[in-house]
């Protein structure tokens, strides 16, 4: 949706700072001396309370972002900090709830024992393991293949041992990178109603992944990266709803057909009872709206053509992605 | 909870690790070992050794023997401590737990030595039912030794490249010969291999140390010196370096 949203307001500005990115850059030489930028003059910061999404197409430094935040890459310009604490530090001090987009874990060990082994480094009391892994295990349903050996795991079940991992304590922060990879739609839908759950004040959660409607449906914001250099963070509520562009929506009547055009002059039909509306603010889609259904027409459904994050992302990284 | 005892409670997992991947090998590859070099002899062996003890020249075969065991061993346990980690990419959970790197390193190299020092008990125990003269206690202070000297080295190489073995025998094997051929020179080359591993202290350290307990304190420093000294430059490289790269 064409500029209805604000971009890059974050959801709080008064909530307490939780992790930043200032001016980060990371560069990788080859042996043979030729160096690639993988991510420029990165900075950002994300609010307690706050789920930040960070999209961008394959090779955008998404990951490569992620690994210098849990300080398994020290960025080769400026720093990260969580808490005023440099990352490494701080996680090494409190631990995260982080989710990688590449499983690896040693597949000869069980699935339990690998949750029970992932307690024990977390610091979790030994009379407590038990009982989160065995809440874990009951969230991801992973109860019939909690014996099997990692190896022996399916692609989406391996993903679900994964997301367990992370949720094992109740983490401040939570890094999801690509969670919902592999997983069936039943399942996708699933992680999205835990991450919801898991929304908490106190709570800051970032989510990369190529799915722009996840990101849309879970994130406040979303910072959206392209050759390593953020081009926008984009809000994705609906603050504001006022703007000059116009924006495609796409209605379902169930009848009235014959009343669409006394409110909607320029609607293009697309069969099957749908027509492409166009408008230029939710005030003014919602008073064409009231007027359709007073006039007894019956709506089934308005959708907008592409999401926020979709026309926000396109945007930003160009139509060929 | 505190994270210095976390960790502690995790060495159990990193010992049963170490038992299933490297430690069956190390027993199964030193009895075998063991056995194709002391079954010829089988006979002889005991008569031989009751009769002229650390004399008869089957004692510096054994001593050969049992040394190159160990230093296999050491091989064993210490090749992909750290590289096997990072090749495959467990780190990545394991270290966004609250768990300083070093520390889950130091500890594993640590739990390693007690897997070697065991293995080698359990073959030293078989060893001395054919051989009652060998030594069990100077044989463990000569394993531990030759942990921390070639261990050590291992851990470094095991942190700063992902072929670890390969690196580390380049290096074993390579400082013997460099040895061999510029050592006994009186140039700049011979002072130049004085700076690569004391690997030509180890063959009379182990005669030394297995036979009577005691070795050369300038040796045994050498080749402690040297192993501890490269641990901690691989527990520093794990500390500034980057576990992703």
């Amino acid at each position: 949706m064409a500029g209805l949203p604000a971009i890059g307001d974050a959801r709080s500005r008064t909530a307490a700072l939780v992790i930043e990115f200032r001016n980060v850059g990371k560069i990788y030489k080859s042996l043979l001396g030729n160096s690639v930028k993988a991510v420029e003059e990165f900075s950002l910061t994300v609010v307690e309370g706050e789920i930040l999404g960070i999209a961008g197409p394959n090779g955008a430094g998404k990951t490569t972002l992620i690994a210098m935040m849990l300080g398994y890459l020290h960025p080769t310009t400026g720093t990260v900090e969580i808490n005023g604490m440099h990352a490494r530090q701080y996680i090494e001090q409190s631990g995260i709830g982080y989710l990688s987009e590449l499983i690896a874990i040693n597949p000869k060990w069980r699935a339990e024992t690998a949750l029970v082994r992932f307690a024990t480094l977390a610091g979790i009391p030994h009379s407590e393991i038990s009982r989160r892994v065995d809440y874990v295990v009951d969230l991801l349903g992973l109860a019939e293949h909690r014996s099997k050996k990692v190896k022996a795991l399916s692609k989406g079940n391996l993903q679900r041992l994964g997301l367990a991992q992370a949720l094992l304590r109740d983490e401040q922060i939570l890094v999801l990178d690509e969670p919902t990879h592999g997983l069936d739609p039943v399942w996708s839908q699933r992680f999205r109603e835990i991450v919801e759950d898991l929304r908490r004040p106190d709570r800051t959660i970032l989510i990369a992944s190529h799915n722009l409607d996840e990101l849309q449906r879970l994130a406040d914001r979303v910072a959206i990266i392209d050759r390593g250099r953020l081009q926008r963070v984009v809000s994705t509520g609906y603050e504001n709803p006022a703007t000059a562009e116009a924006t495609r929506f796409r209605l379902t009547l169930a009848s009235g057909h014959d009343l669409i055009r006394a409110v909607f002059p320029d609607a293009e039909d697309a069969g099957r009872g749908e027509y492409d509306v166009t408008v230029h603010s939710l005030v003014e889609l919602n008073a064409a709206l009231a007027d359709l259904i007073g006039r007894g027409a019956l709506v089934a459904s308005v959708v907008p053509e592409r999401s926020v994050l979709e026309q926000q992302f396109r945007e930003a990284v160009g139509e060929s992605q | 909870m505190n994270r210095a005892l976390s960790l502690a409670r995790y060495s159990p997992w990193q010992f049963r690790d170490f038992a299933l991947e490297r430690g069956a090998a190390i027993l199964i590859i030193g009895f075998l070992w063991g056995f194709v070099l002391i079954a010829p002899m089988r006979i002889a062996i005991g008569s031989e050794l009751t009769a002229n003890g650390q004399a008869s020249p089957l004692w510096a075969i054994l001593l050969q023997g049992v040394s190159a065991i160990v230093s296999l061993s050491v091989l064993i346990a210490v090749n992909g401590i750290v590289s096997t980690d990072r090749k495959l990419g467990y780190y990545r959970f394991l270290f966004a737990k609250p768990v300083d790197p070093v520390l889950y390193y130091a500890q594993l190299f640590l739990v390693a030595m007690i897997g070697v020092v065991l293995s080698m008990l359990v073959l030293a125990i078989l060893l001395r039912t054919i051989v009652p003269i060998f030594s069990i206690g100077n044989f463990i202070l000569y394993v531990a030794l030759i942990y921390v000297a070639m261990g050590g080295i291992g851990f470094f190489v095991s942190v700063a490249t992902r072929f670890d073995w390969v690196s580390l025998a380049a290096v074993w094997l390579g400082s013997r010969i460099l040895r061999g051929l510029y050592g006994p020179k009186d140039d700049w080359r011979s002072k130049a291999v004085e700076l690569l591993p004391p690997v030509h202290k180890l063959d009379a350290v182990a005669t030394s140390l297995i036979s009577t307990g005691s070795a050369h304190v300038s040796d045994v420093l050498w080749l402690l010196g040297y192993g501890a000294l490269f641990f901690v430059l691989g527990l520093a490289l794990l500390r500034w370096g980057s576990l992703a790269d």
